[in-house]
C-alpha cells in the first residue's frame, strides 16, 4: 500500500462570506458550515466556529476530540465506516491542511474524557494543539439521555467534527500541495530481511476500548473495538483515517484522531524502515477490561508476530491505570517470546511522586520511554478568554478535575484561574509520540 | 539574606572524639567548623546558627534529642536546614537524617544533607530527605559542601531542581515530568525508535523507567472460618446516592464508612457507584454486585463465619495512587481493629 499524503501549510484561518483557501489563508463560510453540519445530524440543537490562535489569551474546555482536515483526492470519505460508507483505506493520495486542527468543544457539557488546552501562556507547553491554530466548533446538542451522565458518546459533536474537518479539507481540493509525505508499505511476505539483513519490526497499538457499554470506545472502519480481537494492519490505514477517536479515558493518555491521522511513531519507524530496520507493520490489538479478554489479545498479539517473522516491537497503550496491565503483559508475552520490546507510555506516580509508575510492573520491562505524568497539577490563572464552558470542570466529572477538594477548592476558581491534574490536558501526555515530557527522579 | 541554620556532631562541632559523643544538644550563633566552609559557599545566604550534638546522645535518646533541636529552632529565622556532611560515619548519618526529617515535618523548610552511600543512613532517609551522594571521610569535606551549596543556592534563588541525578544526591523514588526542549529529537515517537535501535544492536541505552522493586504485600494465612469476624471493603466507589464524603470519582483521596447492619442487601437507589472508570450501569442496578452483602449475609445467616462487622468501607480505585491507597487503609485499620475483624473481603471492580 502507498499513501501520498500532500501538505498545505495553513498561515490563518479567517471566518468570511465565502469559503476559499487563497495565499495560505483558510476562509470559512461559517453560516454554510454550521448548516450543513446540523442537517446532517438533528441532534445538534446548536454550533458555532472559533478561532483560536497559537499565543491567544484563551483557553478551551471542554474539549472533545481534535481532527485534522484533510480531503481524499479521489473523492473517497476521510473515514470510511464513520463519515460514509465503508471503503478500503490506506493507499491513495490525500490534502492535508497542516497547522491547524477541528477541535470539537462542548459549548455547555463536559464529560469523563474530555480536556483542556491553553493557547497560550504557561498552559500552553502542555499540549501540542496548542502550536496549531484551532478551529472549534463549539456545539449543543439534545442528547438528554446523557446530558448529566459521567461518560458521554457525544455522537452528535465528534461526528459533526469528523464532517467539518472533511468539509474543510475540500475547501482546499484544488490546491497544489508544497511538500509531500510517502509511506509505502510493501507487501510482508513480498520482502525479506534476507534481502537487506535489517529485522524485522512491528508496532503493537492498543486502543481504547474500555466501555463495554457501545459507543465511547475507538472505532475501526466504524466497528467498536471492545467487540474486536487483534488484527494486523497496515500503518497507512491507521494514518488515512481507518480509526477515530472514542470519547472515553482520561484526557492527558488519549489519541485523539488528529494523533492518529499523524501517529508519531507510525512515522519515525517509517523513517527508518529500509535504514535500520523492516516495518513489517501494526499490530492493532485494544485495551478491554476482563483478564480473559486481556490475556486473549496478548497472545493474539504474540502469535501474529511469531507468525510475521517479528524480530522487535514497540508496543504503546492509549491509556493508564488497569490498561497499563495489557501494556505490562504485551511486552512480557513478546519478551518471553524471544521478540524484545520497547514501550511507550505515560505513569502515574502522584501528586508527590512517590507512587508506582504503573499499576503492574515486570522486571522484564527493560526499555521503557515515558511521556509524562497524569498526576501533576496545574495551577494556572485565568484567560481573557474561554471558548467553551469552564464550570464543566466543576461539574462534569471531567478527569483530573473536582468541584470540591478541602485544600485545594474547585477545580474552575471563580476569578477563571485553574488547578487540574494532568490528567486533564487533552491528550496531554501524547502517548502517540508527540510527547517532549519525560520522567525522571528527583 | 536568606538564614540557613546547620547541624554537626561534636567531632565537627569541635568539642572532641569519641570521649564527647555523650555531649547534650546545644545551638550557638553562626558557624562552627564545616559550617564555615558552608557559609563561605553561600551566596546571599548566611549560617546564623549552627546546633552540635553528640552522636551517642542523639542515638541512645533520639526524642529527647529531637524535641530539644526543634526548642531551640522554635522561632528563628530559617530558610534552609544542612545537616553534615556525615560521610560514612554511620550513626552521625543516621543523626543528619533523624534531624533533617524532623525539622522538615516540624517547620516545612527544605532540610539537605549529604552522606556516603555506605553510610547506614543513606538508605534510612533517602525517601524523605536530600541526601547528597558523599565522600567516605572528611578528606572529600570541601567536594561534598561544593556539591551540596550548589544545589543550596540554586534553591534559595528559586531555580528548578534538575532532578537528583543532575544534582547529585540519591535516587528517592520520587518521579516528576520533566519538558525537553520541543525539537523532534525529543519527542516520545524519536526516543522510543532510537531507544528499539540501540536495543536492536545491543548497545546500552537508558530505560526512562526503571522498574522498582516490587512492594508486595504478603498473602494472608488462612483464617478459620467459623470464628471469623468479616468485613468488607471495596476500592469499587459503592457510596449512598447522595455521596455524603464527597468521596472523588478518580485519583481518590477520600473514603467513607456506612452501616449494613440489619441489611440483607444493598438496594439500588440506596446505593450507587461513583467510579469513574468502568460503566456503571451493572453496579447501580445491583450495588450487591460491588459489595457482595447479600451473599455474606447469607453465609453468615448459614453459620459459616461467626458475624459480619457492621460497616463496609469504600473508595476509589481508579487513578489512585499507592500512597493515598495505603493512607487510607491505615485510616480504616483502627475501625475494623476495634471491632475483632480478623478477615476482609476487599473488593475491587
Amino acid at each position: 500500500m502507498k499513501l501520498k499524503i500532500g501538505n498545505i501549510p495553513v498561515k490563518d484561518v479567517v471566518l468570511g462570506s465565502q469559503d476559499s483557501f487563497e495565499n495560505g489563508v483558510l476562509t470559512i463560510n461559517k453560516q454554510a458550515a454550521i448548516d450543513y453540519l446540523m442537517e446532517l445530524d438533528d441532534h445538534i440543537t446548536s454550533l458555532d466556529i472559533v478561532i483560536a490562535h497559537p499565543g491567544d489569551d484563551t483557553r478551551i474546555v471542554p474539549v472533545i476530540e481534535t481532527i485534522e482536515p484533510r480531503c481524499r483526492v479521489d473523492g473517497r470519505t476521510l473515514f470510511p465506516g464513520v463519515t460514509d460508507e465503508i471503503v478500503p483505506a490506506g493507499d491513495g493520495e490525500l490534502k492535508a491542511l497542516k497547522g491547524i486542527c477541528v477541535t470539537v468543544v462542548g459549548g455547555t457539557w463536559g464529560s469523563f474524557g474530555d480536556g483542556v488546552i491553553d493557547m497560550g501562556g504557561e498552559g500552553a507547553k502542555h499540549t501540542y494543539w496548542s502550536k496549531l491554530i484551532n478551529v472549534c466548533l463549539v456545539g449543543e446538542t439534545d442528547e438528554e439521555f446523557e446530558r448529566y451522565e459521567q461518560q458521554k458518546m457525544n455522537h452528535a459533536l465528534r461526528w459533526a467534527g469528523h464532517r467539518f474537518a472533511e468539509y474543510l479539507g475540500k475547501i482546499a481540493k484544488g490546491i497544489a500541495a508544497e511538500e509531500f509525505e510517502e509511506y509505502e508499505f510493501e507487501p510482508v511476505a513480498d520482502r525479506a530481511k534476507k534481502n537487506n539483513g535489517l529485522p524485522n519490526v512491528a508496532l503493537v497499538m492498543q486502543p481504547q476500548s474500555q466501555m463495554e457499554a457501545l459507543g465511547y470506545n475507538d472505532l475501526w472502519y466504524g466497528w467498536d473495538m471492545n467487540k474486536y480481537l487483534p488484527t494486523f494492519v497496515s500503518p497507512t490505514e491507521v494514518l488515512d483515517g481507518a480509526m477515530i477517536s472514542g470519547s472515553f479515558m482520561p484526557a492527558s493518555s488519549k489519541w485523539s484522531t488528529y494523533e492518529m491521522q499523524n501517529f508519531p511513531t507510525i512515522k519515525e519507524l517509517f523513517a527508518e524502515d529500509g535504514k535500520s530496520l523492516n516495518f513489517v507493520g501494526v499490530i492493532m490489538s485494544m485495551l478491554n477490561v476482563a483478564l480473559d479478554q486481556k490475556e486473549r489479545a496478548a497472545v493474539m498479539v504474540r502469535n501474529m508476530a511469531l507468525n510475521l517473522g517479528v524480530d522487535y516491537a514497540i508496543v504503546t497503550e492509549e491509556g493508564y491505570g488497569n490498561p497499563d496491565a495489557d501494556y505490562v503483559r504485551c511486552q512480557v508475552i513478546l519478551e518471553d517470546a524471544g521478540i524484545p520490546v520497547v514501550g511507550i507510555s505515560n505513569e502515574c506516580t502522584g501528586r508527590d511522586g512517590f507512587s508506582q509508575p504503573l499499576v503492574t510492573l515486570d522486571s522484564k520491562l527493560n526499555a521503557l520511554v515515558s511521556s509524562g505524568n497524569v498526576s501533576e497539577l496545574s495551577d494556572l490563572p485565568a484567560c481573557a478568554t474561554v471558548i467553551g464552558c469552564l464550570e464543566a470542570m466543576n461539574r462534569d466529572g471531567m478527569s483530573g478535575s473536582w468541584g470540591y477538594d478541602e485544600n485545594l477548592g474547585k477545580s474552575a476558581r471563580d476569578d477563571g484561574s485553574i488547578i487540574m491534574e494532568d490528567n486533564n490536558w487533552f491528550c496531554g501526555d501524547h502517548i502517540s509520540g508527540f510527547s517532549v515530557k519525560t520522567m525522571i527522579e528527583f | 539574606m536568606k538564614k540557613v541554620i546547620c547541624y554537626v556532631n561534636q567531632f565537627f562541632g569541635g568539642i572532641g572524639g569519641e570521649d564527647k559523643a555523650d555531649q547534650e544538644p546545644y545551638i550557638v550563633e553562626g558557624v562552627v567548623g564545616p559550617t564555615m566552609a558552608i557559609n563561605a559557599a553561600l551566596k546571599d545566604a548566611e549560617v546564623t546558627h549552627t546546633v552540635v550534638c553528640g552522636d551517642n546522645f542523639m542515638g541512645s535518646n533520639t526524642e529527647e534529642a529531637l524535641s530539644r533541636i526543634l526548642g531551640f529552632l522554635e522561632g528563628k529565622e530559617m530558610d534552609l536546614f544542612i545537616a553534615g556532611p556525615a560521610f560514612q560515619a554511620g550513626r552521625y548519618g543516621v543523626a543528619c537524617g533523624n534531624v533533617c526529617k524532623a525539622v522538615k515535618e516540624k517547620f516545612g523548610v527544605p532540610v539537605l544533607t549529604s552522606m556516603n552511600g555506605e553510610n547506614p543512613g543513606a538508605d534510612m532517609f533517602k525517601k524523605d530527605v536530600i541526601i547528597f551522594k558523599g565522600g567516605t571521610g572528611a578528606v572529600k569535606m570541601r567536594q561534598d559542601v561544593k556539591v551540596l551549596t550548589n544545589f543550596a543556592n540554586r534553591l534559595l534563588a528559586g531555580e528548578p531542581n534538575r532532578g537528583c541525578e543532575a544534582e547529585g544526591y540519591f535516587e528517592r523514588g520520587c518521579r516528576h515530568e520533566l519538558f525537553l526542549e520541543d525539537i523532534r529529537e525529543n519527542t516520545a515517537a524519536y526516543r522510543g525508535v532510537q531507544m528499539l535501535k540501540k536495543k536492536m544492536a545491543g548497545e546500552p541505552y537508558q530505560t526512562e523507567l526503571i522498574i522498582p522493586e516490587k512492594d508486595l504485600v504478603p498473602i494472608a494465612a488462612p483464617v478459620e472460618l467459623k470464628d471469623a469476624v468479616v468485613a468488607l471493603v471495596t476500592t469499587s466507589g459503592c457510596v449512598p446516592v447522595e455521596n455524603p464524603d464527597r468521596i472523588q470519582s478518580a485519583s481518590a483521596t477520600r473514603w467513607g464508612r456506612y452501616s449494613i447492619k440489619d441489611m440483607d442487601r444493598l438496594e439500588a437507589g440506596v446505593f450507587k457507584t461513583i467510579h469513574a472508570g468502568y460503566d456503571p450501569a451493572a453496579a447501580n442496578a445491583d450495588p450487591n454486585v460491588l459489595v457482595p452483602l447479600d451473599a455474606v449475609r447469607a453465609y453468615e445467616k448459614e453459620g459459616k463465619f461467626k458475624r459480619l462487622h457492621d460497616y463496609f468501607y469504600t473508595t476509589v480505585g481508579t487513578g489512585t495512587t499507592e500512597a493515598e491507597a495505603t493512607r487510607m487503609a491505615e485510616e480504616m485499620i483502627p475501625y475494623l481493629r476495634e471491632d475483632g475483624v480478623n478477615a476482609i473481603i476487599l473488593g475491587s471492580t
